[in-house]
């Protein structure tokens, strides 16, 4: 399974984003995440403006995912990035200084921090902070794509730097590398990409994983904390129901099962809830005592009332 | 004996943008259009130029002197976008990158084109083997194509989807790592 996490989405651009699309496939990627960037202020309306189904045919075996990345410009205004969370597929943050970039390693929560590798940072990347990142399982991205398209040298230069400081800071773990392609020409098959990681010093096996392994961990981690029980715990197949005849209950069950699971906390208390289901001996006992203690407590109440008339 | 070691890169242009005009038969399905054939005017001098270029502005005189004694074009096909190109072992990651970050078909032809390598071989008959291997497989798949559009029995459509179900050691390029004397044995 090949992996390319970053493909910018622009309204307007069908034409163009189903050329690539078509394209990433036939150059053997499987998982494709389609990004929207949303840049200062978090809006008002959080939800997803890439449609679930895109408007013209996409490739069968290719999954498509929507992604959004923040870019953070101070450390103020982040507290609603959480809301975030159940609108999109994958959250990244795109810091601009270290402020920030210490910010999205150490508490921000989201999937992955990518930096614009086409700039000069004016500090060198600290291994305490990207260890930091990555020992929470925030992933480091690299795009390689400003750096195949640039015009200028300078942008490939820095993408370069970048990249090799990356290498050199992280030693090598958890980078994932996507294309960020603005136009189709900026994509480049798998094998490529890895060969490219091998020359800026990254290593074949590394590289990878880096194409592979760690945007998959990215993308199930994601998944696991929007579905599951606490992060830890999804159930993927619950069992079959065994009995065919029973099918028919089950059905009429299961389309009622909110109201009642609604119903369950009111009508326990009242004894209701466990008719259907076989009475355990602990439950035949009590229940027996119980009569009999009401047998006794009515005869005892009459008797109390006969003395008291009395 | 000793003699010179090589590696030899299958390179495969794929044109991402092109546009074939739509055919009587309805439009020309996605991948064929990225297989389009080259134009005739690409010539092995040319092609070789801007390779040499590439190497050296990615990787300076060094990467220039380095590459330059064993680079050569053995095949091109413009017809079907494919050529081998002969390079010292020792740094053909240096030719496969400088051609990686090729965006352009050299000068006169100025076509927008995404370089992929297909496999990394020690020998030039492997390097051919893959070539006939890749031009068989395209003509299988646009037939299939071909056919699934022909009849929408769905029963096909999914025996023809799981056919063409793509495994990683399709998509990966295969390396020949052992030094060439072991590939050439085979």
């Amino acid at each position: 399974m090949f992996y390319d996490l970053n493909v910018p989405w622009t309204e307007k651009n069908d034409r163009e984003l189903q050329r690539t699309i078509a394209f990433l496939d036939e150059l053997g990627y499987d998982v494709v995440a389609l990004t929207h960037t949303i840049s200062g202020k978090i809006p008002s309306d959080l939800t997803c403006p890439i449609p679930q189904t895109l408007p013209f045919p996409t490739p069968p075996r290719l999954t498509l995912l929507r992604r959004c990345t923040i870019l953070l410009s101070d450390t103020a205004t982040n507290h609603r990035i959480p809301q975030l969370i159940p609108h999109y597929d994958i959250l990244a943050a795109r810091p601009k200084d270290e402020k920030t970039l210490r910010l999205a390693c150490e508490t921000l929560d989201v999937d992955m921090v990518s930096l614009d590798l086409t700039l000069r940072f004016p500090v060198h990347f600290k291994f305490k902070m990207l260890s930091a990142a990555i020992a929470r399982g925030v992933k480091i991205e690299l795009c390689y794509s400003q750096g195949v398209l640039a015009s200028d040298a300078s942008a490939r230069r820095n993408l370069i730097n970048n990249v090799t400081q990356l290498i050199r800071v992280t030693r090598g773990r958890g980078l994932l590398l996507s294309s960020e392609a603005r136009s189709v020409l900026g994509i480049r098959a798998p094998s490529d990409v890895i060969n490219l990681c091998s020359v800026w010093g990254l290593g074949k096996e590394r590289g990878k994983d880096g194409i592979t392994k760690e945007p998959r961990s990215v993308v199930e981690f994601a998944k696991l904390k929007r579905t599951s029980y606490r992060g830890a715990i999804n159930v993927i197949y619950g069992g079959d129901k065994p009995a065919p005849e029973v099918q028919g209950k089950d059905k009429a069950q299961r389309a009622n099962v909110e109201q009642q699971r609604k119903r369950k906390a009111e009508s326990a208390p009242m004894g209701q809830g466990g008719e259907n289901q076989p009475l355990s001996n602990r439950e035949k006992k009590r229940r027996e005592k119980k009569a009999r203690l009401g047998e006794n407590t009515s005869r005892e109440g009459s008797g109390e009332t006969t003395r008291m008339v009395e | 004996m000793v003699r010179v070691k090589h590696r030899y890169l299958v390179v495969n242009f794929l044109y991402p943008t092109a546009t074939t005009n739509a055919s009587s038969k309805g439009p020309v399905p996605e991948f064929i259009q990225f297989h389009h054939p080259t134009s005739d005017q690409l010539t092995h001098g040319l092609l070789l130029k801007s390779i040499r270029d590439g190497v050296s502005e990615l990787f300076g005189d060094y990467g220039a002197g380095v590459v330059s004694t064993g680079l050569k074009i053995n095949y091109l096909s413009t017809a079907t976008s494919t050529m081998i190109i002969r390079c010292p072992r020792s740094h053909y990651q240096l030719v496969w990158a400088a051609l990686t970050f090729m965006t352009k078909l050299p000068k006169p032809i100025n076509q927008p084109v995404v370089v992929k390598i297909v496999r990394v071989s020690g020998t030039i008959r492997k390097a051919e083997e893959e070539v006939i291997r890749r031009a068989q497989a395209i003509i299988d798949r646009a037939k299939t194509a071909q056919g699934s559009n022909r009849d929408t029995d769905p029963v096909v459509g999914n025996i023809v989807k799981a056919a063409i179900r793509r495994k990683e050691a399709n998509v990966l390029v295969e390396i020949d790592e052992g030094s060439e004397s072991e590939a050439s044995e085979e």
